[in-house]
Parts: structure tokens; C-alpha cells; sequence
């Protein structure tokens, strides 16, 4: 690729980790072709690429969960073979992983002594977490209990689980998808000290271009299982990585928010006015409510609020993103208006008439459409057709005297499979064979062609590749301009920043903040999402 | 021609074993898993014999009396599982299986009172119930010299008037939709209380049916007794296992159960131990459900590893 720099491998000493012509193959599909990397102490390396390039299966490979069907390992210039985590740890690489492993009902020193066959011993462990904690910066007190910290506090478990064992190389695997832009910052500082200070070896894997500009030294670009790109981080430009990571020039503010470059999607909010992709925000204030959440509670099985006297009004036509950090009540709320979670208190409007929760379906047939969050979990039946999938919330125009008439699923299953472009061997195929976007399509083509009158996307681009996500956006974009009311839950920033009208905050079930989108505000709202009150 | 004829013997034991697995297989698609088959057939056993012992009219009456009456009460008991589930949350694999201990108790207290279970008639055997007069006996036909019992045919028709509900009309979509993904299933509307439940109640019913069919059928003796269900609703239970819940399946794995079934005796009349059939049977089982369930397990295995 045009950035490739060949300076940075050979201007160091021998590398701490050098990778060489790793491939592995499942079945048909490879997801690392000949993967090079070369990870050197005292330097944070970023791993860039899309979902599915081959980050994840690269870092399992280093620390032992995979094995490669070709290439060599090489630590400290010593050729290795790591055969399981516990051979990886021997040799010194650890990970952070993106999903925490913390026992939440134990206390921090509790969960940082898990799995040590030494004897327990509650002072020493305790010390030994508080010095961790002091060292790094990193407030962590020995004594909580994980269950009370949040998703920062609780990476910060794993950071020390993984330190205390002093090991030399560190993989980050996708560290800041939980995070608020504040803990965000915190976390690149602990790794500045961590390598700068203490000579450690540290890979950032990441999508999100901004973190990797931000906090790298250097830089390898992967794409379809191969490395398309390396960099020193001080000669790379946000847009020379993106046409990097997408193949081709990145110029849609829809693919900047997937890439998660805030600034780029922040500075265009200023001049926005002009722009069609934000339209009608006036216009939309007079628009009549067509979903009104008004004081919801709704509680878990042990009694805690997921969401606390939560009241949101969504117009016609009008898009408004819910923000926040993942865990505040969001699943809860997609699931209320799915007729699957209870509310204690509260009620739903759906065009100005309570709807009765209790009935499963009810508020579908009351006009609210969802793409759900997992659509695995509530959006399809992967065992049944993808035609099947397609009418499985509307057998009524399907159907007559309770009989299926399976050519009127197929011709409906044909339409829609044109008209959202659905890429599938057939309408027959099941639902479990397509890639997760064409799922997502599925999902999208039955929850719009119900005609709804309130659009629920819950994290609808979470897991796609840039293309699917540009699709989705239009969708979301087009469905608005035909007077569905949206509303966008999501925990990627960048993309609330780019679709929505109007902004809420959701922070611990409850909305603690909204403003238009131009007024949008980078600082106040990274605050708001904290859930320090502004 | 007396001696109905190995075939015929074989094809009437088929006929309740294959209404047991599909009625199994339409709990199994809504996502239920009834295990109380061998209770709700016992009870179905019973309520045939009380009706067909009791009712005082014409032959073709007393049966479909007998057999109702059958389904009814077998239903009822699987309703009281279905009801304890959605209710209050019991797992239907316990109190489907529990309640057919109770069944059983049930029964044989039926079997010590005259006016419900017991012989009215002095007989010298103890705990036997009236003897069916001939009337409330199923009808045979003949088939290449076999006398085979029209309970057959009415197996045949329930497979597949089952198979067609569960394929082709909307009440089969929504029920396997519950089955495959309750959540999906629920915000599309459907009520599992109403359609897991109606699965439930009707695989009871099945299990009564079948019940009906067998104390009619002949082979289970001409009177009831505490032990006349014979595993029966076990074994239709395992031909659903083997049939993996596909009813086209079911029909050829029940002939197989009943062929093993009728088989032993002859087995045992040529020296034998007839226990070697049970010992046929299950590796039978084995050797159908191991390898899918290797299969499975490897799968899910690579499908861990190749999602990264």
C-alpha cells in the first residue's frame, strides 16, 4: 500500500514480537493472509481495520487461543510456539480483553487473586492491587465490589489483573467501546506510563480512527485478512487511514462516523445548515408526537431500576438519538417497546393513545417497528427462511382461513429482497446462512415495510462493515423524510452526532440531558454520557 | 382367521406409538418438552376402559366416546403442567414427568373401587379391572391375511393432519416461531401461555388418544390393570427422539419400536432372553442419537473458534 514504510521495522532493535506470514483459514474463508507485525518496546502499536479484517483472530493467535495454520512466532528474537494463554503468559503477553471476565458479586482483590494456586492472602493481595492502582493512576479500590463499578472502573480491573503479572507485552482489544470519552482519555495515559516509563510493549486494537491517531506510536492497517498499510502515527492523516481501512476515498460523513472520527463529524455540525443530511429540524417541532414514553420504571429480577421515571417524545419525521454508555438502560427500553420487558410504572403513547403493554405484540400492532439490539435474541428466527423471516410479524397479509399461502410469502420475500437488496441464495435459504448485515437488512425490510409509524434502531449498525452501515443510515435517513419517527439508540457518538435531530443523554435509566443538533456540544455531551450532571 | 398375523400385530402396536411421538413432536416444535406421556396414556388407558365398561350404546359410539373421553382427561393433565409453567414458572420436563407418577397412583386407586375402575364381577385376580365387552373393542380389517387394527389408519391421519397444521397454516407458523425463538415470537405477537400451552394440552390429548387406541387395540389385553400402558408412552416418546421431531420420520421409527416390540416374543419363543429386544432397542437409540449429537458438539465448537 502506498503508506507502507519499511523504515520502522528495520530502524529498531529486535522486536519484542515479530509476526511472520501468519495465515489462518476457516474452511473457505481466510481471515489472516500472510499477516507481517512487528511489535517493538516502548511503543503502543495500533492495529487498525473494519469488523471482520483480521484484528481479533491476529491477537488470538499471539496469545494462544488460536493456532495458525501457517507462519512463525518470534519473541525477543527467539522463535516460539504458543500453544495455549498459559504459554502466552509464560512468555510475558497478556490481553485485556474487549469483554471483561470479572466475578461481579466478589470484591477487586477478590477477582484480581481468581485462578492463583498460591494461598490466599487478603492483605498482601490487597496491597498489592492498591500499589497497581497508585502506580498506573488508575483509583482503584481493592475492597469494592465489582458489581458497584462501572464499565471504566471495571477495565480498570482487568488492566491490573493483567499487570500484576508484570507482563512485557500488552494486547488492547477494542478497550474503549464501553468507555465515555473521559475514561477513554484516562486509559491512554495509563498506557502512555505503561510504555513510555516502563519499556513495555503495547498493541491497540481498534476500529475507531480517532483513538488510533491519538494514542499510537505506530501503525499497521488491516483489511480482508491482509495488511494493506504501516505508518508511524506522526506521518499518517485521518483521511490517507481511512481510504487505508475502506479501500477507497472515504467521503460520506455517514463512513466517518463509522470510523469513529468525531472530530471530522463534529466540525461539520457547524456549517450543517445548508446540508441535506440534517434536514428539517424546524420543520420537525411541529410536527404531532408519535411515541411518548412517559415515566417509565421498569426494574430487573433482583428489584434495581433499569429505567427510572424515564420519559422521552419522539415526533414524526423527526430522528432523535439516545446516547450513552452501553448498560444505562438502553436494552431495557428497546425491550419495553418490544412487549418484552414489564414497566412498573409509567405508560406508552403511541399517537396519543396509552397503549396496554401487557398484551405480547401490542404495541407492533400499535405502529412501533424494532430493530432490535441483538436481532439474534428478538429481531428474527434463524432457523426459519428468509422469506419466513420476512412476514413472520405480519401472517395475517400472508395468510387465509389460518392456511399459509406460501406464493404469497415468496412474492412478498422477492419484493423486499429487491427492494432492500438482500443478498441471499434464495428466500428459502435459511435465515442462519446470511452475513450479519444481510440479517440486518431482513430485519430493517420487515420492521419498514409494516409501515410503522415510530422506527425503534436499537445499535442498528453495531457489527457491519462500512458499507452496511452507509446503507443503514440512508434507510434510517429516508425513513424519516417519509414522517417515521425515530428513535436511534446507540452508544457509537459519532453516529448519533450524524443523524439525529435532537440529542438525549440516557445515564443510568434516566434522561439527564437533550439538546437539538446544532447545538450539539462535544464537551457537554461527553459529560452528560459520564453522567456528571451539566 | 383368529391369529391377527405378525404384521398385523406389529402395524395395531404402531398405531399408539405413533400418535404418542406426534403429539411429542408438537410440544417438542413449540420449544416443550413433555415427558409424561407414559402417565397421560395410562390415564387415556383408563378413561377408555371406564367409558367403554359404562356406556350402554352402539359400537361405533362407545369408541369415539371411549376415545374423547380418552383425550379429554389426558389433555386436562398436561394442562395442569401447562398451567403450573406459565403460571408460576414449574419446568413442564418436572411436572409433566412427576405428574404421571400421580397418574399412576390414581389409577390404581380407580382399580380398588367397583364404581370407577375395579370388576364388578367376582374374578379371582385382584386389582383387574371390568373386562370390555365387545362393542367398546376396536374394529379390524384385513391386509394380505393380517387383521390390522383401523386404529392404524386413524394414526396415519392424526401424523398427518399434525404435519399439516405444523407446516402450513398460521396457528403450525406460530407455534414453531415460539419454538425456535420465544422472544422474536412474542414481540410478534404470539401469547405463549396460549399457544405453548395449546401444544402442551394437545400432546396430552395425543398421549390419550393413544392410550384409547391401545386398550381398544387388543394387544393390551382385554381389561384394564394398573401396568396395562407397558411403556408404551415411553416408547412413543423415544420414537419422537429418533424421528427428531419430524412427523414423516416418526411413521417409520414406530413401525420399528413395534417390530422390536411384537418381535421379542418371538425371540423368547425360540430361546431367547427377551430382554435382548429392550437391549436391541437401546442400542438402537444410541447409535441414531450419538453420532448427531458428536455432530452438534463439533460444530458448535467451530463455531466458537471462527467467530472472532
Amino acid at each position: 500500500m502506498t503508506i507502507a514504510l519499511d523504515g520502522v521495522a528495520a530502524s529498531a532493535a529486535t522486536p519484542s514480537v515479530l509476526l511472520s506470514g501468519i495465515t489462518k483459514r476457516y474452511g473457505s474463508v481466510v481471515a489472516c493472509d500472510g499477516v507481517d507485525l512487528a511489535l517493538h518496546p516502548g511503543r503502543i502499536h495500533g492495529v487498525l481495520g473494519e469488523n471482520g479484517a483480521g484484528k481479533s483472530t491476529l491477537m488470538k493467535i499471539l496469545i494462544g487461543l488460536i493456532q495458525p495454520d501457517e507462519g512463525s512466532i518470534a519473541v525477543n528474537g527467539d522463535a516460539v510456539r504458543i500453544g495455549d494463554p498459559v504459554a502466552a503468559s509464560n512468555l510475558g503477553i497478556a490481553m485485556v480483553h474487549q469483554h471483561y471476565s470479572l466475578v461481579e458479586p466478589l470484591t477487586v482483590w477478590e477477582n484480581v487473586v481468581l485462578g492463583e494456586r498460591a494461598r490466599l492472602n487478603r492483605e498482601q493481595a490487597c496491597t498489592r492491587v492498591a500499589a497497581l492502582s497508585d502506580r498506573y493512576g488508575l483509583g482503584v479500590d481493592p475492597l469494592a465490589r465489582v458489581s458497584d463499578l462501572t464499565a471504566g472502573q471495571r477495565q480498570r480491573v482487568e488492566i491490573i489483573k493483567c499487570l500484576r503479572r508484570e507482563p512485557r507485552i500488552i494486547v488492547f482489544d477494542e478497550p474503549t467501546s464501553v468507555l465515555t470519552p473521559a475514561e477513554s482519555e484516562h486509559l491512554f495515559s495509563v498506557l502512555r506510563v505503561v510504555v513510555v516509563d516502563e519499556g513495555r510493549t503495547v498493541a491497540l486494537v481498534s476500529h475507531k480512527l480517532d483513538e488510533i491517531l491519538h494514542a499510537t506510536d505506530e501503525i499497521t492497517i488491516m483489511r480482508g485478512g491482509r495488511v494493506v498499510g504501516r505508518s508511524r502515527t506522526s506521518e499518517a492523516t485521518a483521511s490517507g487511514l481511512a481510504q487505508a481501512v475502506v479501500g477507497r476515498p472515504v467521503s460520506l460523513r455517514s463512513e466517518a462516523a463509522a470510523l469513529g472520527l468525531i472530530e471530522t463529524v463534529a466540525a461539520t455540525i457547524s456549517d450543517d445548515d445548508a446540508s441535506d443530511a440534517v434536514p428539517r429540524a424546524a420543520a420537525a417541532e411541529a410536527a404531532p408526537v408519535v411515541l411518548e414514553v412517559r415515566n417509565a420504571t421498569v426494574l430487573d429480577v433482583d428489584g434495581h431500576a433499569l429505567l427510572d421515571d424515564f420519559s422521552i417524545t419522539v415526533r414524526a419525521g423527526e430522528i432523535v438519538g439516545l446516547a450513552g454508555v452501553e448498560g444505562n438502560g438502553q436494552r431495557a427500553l428497546a425491550d419495553m417497546l418490544s412487549s418484552l420487558a414489564d414497566l412498573r410504572s409509567g405508560e406508552v403513547l403511541v399517537d396519543g393513545a396509552v397503549v396496554d403493554l401487557g398484551r405480547p405484540g401490542a404495541l407492533r400492532r400499535a405502529g412501533i417497528g424494532i430493530i432490535p439490539e441483538d436481532r439474534h435474541d428478538s429481531g428474527c428466527v434463524l432457523d426459519l427462511s428468509v422469506a419466513e423471516n420476512l412476514v413472520l410479524t405480519d401472517l395475517h397479509a400472508v395468510s387465509g382461513r389460518g392456511l399459509l399461502d406460501r406464493r404469497a410469502i415468496d412474492r412478498r420475500a422477492a419484493e423486499l429482497m429487491l427492494a432492500f437488496e438482500i443478498q441471499a441464495r434464495s428466500s428459502a435459504a435459511p435465515m442462519r446462512s446470511l452475513s450479519g448485515g444481510n440479517q440486518q437488512r431482513v430485519v430493517l425490510a420487515r420492521e419498514l415495510s409494516a409501515r410503522p409509524k415510530v422506527l425503534i434502531a436499537a445499535q442498528p449498525t453495531r457489527g457491519l462493515d462500512v458499507g452496511a452501515i452507509e446503507y443503514m443510515s440512508a434507510r434510517l435517513r429516508a425513513a424519516a423524510e417519509s414522517g417515521v419517527g425515530i428513535l436511534l439508540i446507540s452508544t457509537e457518538l459519532e453516529e448519533v452526532l450524524t443523524l439525529s435531530h435532537r440529542i438525549c443523554v440516557i445515564h443510568a435509566g434516566r434522561i439527564v440531558g437533550e439538546m437539538t443538533h446544532h447545538d450539539a456540544d462535544l464537551e457537554r455531551l461527553g459529560l452528560l454520557i459520564g453522567g456528571v450532571a451539566a | 382367521m383368529r391369529s391377527p398375523g405378525s404384521w398385523g400385530l406389529t402395524l395395531s402396536t404402531a398405531a399408539p406409538l405413533l400418535v404418542v411421538a406426534a403429539g411429542t413432536i408438537v410440544a417438542a416444535k413449540a420449544g416443550l418438552s413433555n415427558i409424561g406421556q407414559e402417565g397421560q396414556l395410562l390415564l387415556g388407558c383408563a378413561a377408555a376402559a371406564f367409558i367403554g365398561t359404562r356406556a350402554d350404546v352402539p359400537a361405533p359410539l362407545v369408541i369415539t366416546l371411549s376415545f374423547l373421553g380418552a383425550m379429554v382427561l389426558s389433555g386436562l393433565w398436561a394442562g395442569l403442567a401447562a398451567l403450573m409453567k406459565f403460571t408460576r414458572k414449574v419446568p413442564e420436563v418436572m411436572s409433566t414427568l412427576l405428574l404421571g407418577f400421580v397418574a399412576a397412583q390414581i389409577t390404581t386407586f380407580g382399580l380398588t373401587k367397583k364404581w370407577l375402575l375395579l370388576a364388578t364381577k367376582n374374578t379371582s385376580r385382584v386389582n383387574n379391572g371390568q373386562q370390555l365387552p365387545d362393542r367398546a373393542k376396536m374394529p379390524t380389517f384385513t391386509l394380505f391375511g393380517n387383521q390390522v387394527s383401523w386404529g392404524v389408519i386413524i394414526a396415519l391421519v392424526v401424523t398427518v393432519v399434525i404435519s399439516f397444521v405444523l407446516g402450513r397454516t398460521t396457528i403450525g407458523f406460530r407455534l414453531r416461531m415460539l419454538g425456535l425463538n420465544a422472544r422474536t415470537a412474542r414481540r410478534a405477537g404470539v401469547s405463549a401461555a396460549v399457544v405453548g400451552g395449546g401444544a402442551l394440552i394437545a400432546s396430552g390429548a395425543a398421549a390419550g388418544l393413544a392410550g384409547g387406541l391401545w386398550m381398544t387395540g387388543g394387544s393390551a389385553g382385554d381389561r384394564f390393570t394398573s401396568n396395562v400402558s407397558s411403556n408404551i408412552g415411553w416408547q412413543g416418546l423415544l420414537v419422537a427422539l429418533l424421528a427428531r421431531d419430524r412427523a414423516s420420520l416418526a411413521i417409520p421409527m414406530a413401525f420399528v419400536f413395534a417390530a422390536l416390540r411384537t418381535g421379542s416374543s418371538f425371540l423368547a419363543a425360540t430361546g431367547v432372553d427377551r430382554r435382548i429386544t429392550d437391549v436391541v432397542q437401546a442400542m438402537l437409540v444410541l447409535a441414531l442419537l450419538v453420532p448427531p449429537a458428536i455432530a452438534a458438539v463439533q460444530r458448535r465448537r467451530r463455531g466458537t473458534e471462527g467467530a472472532s
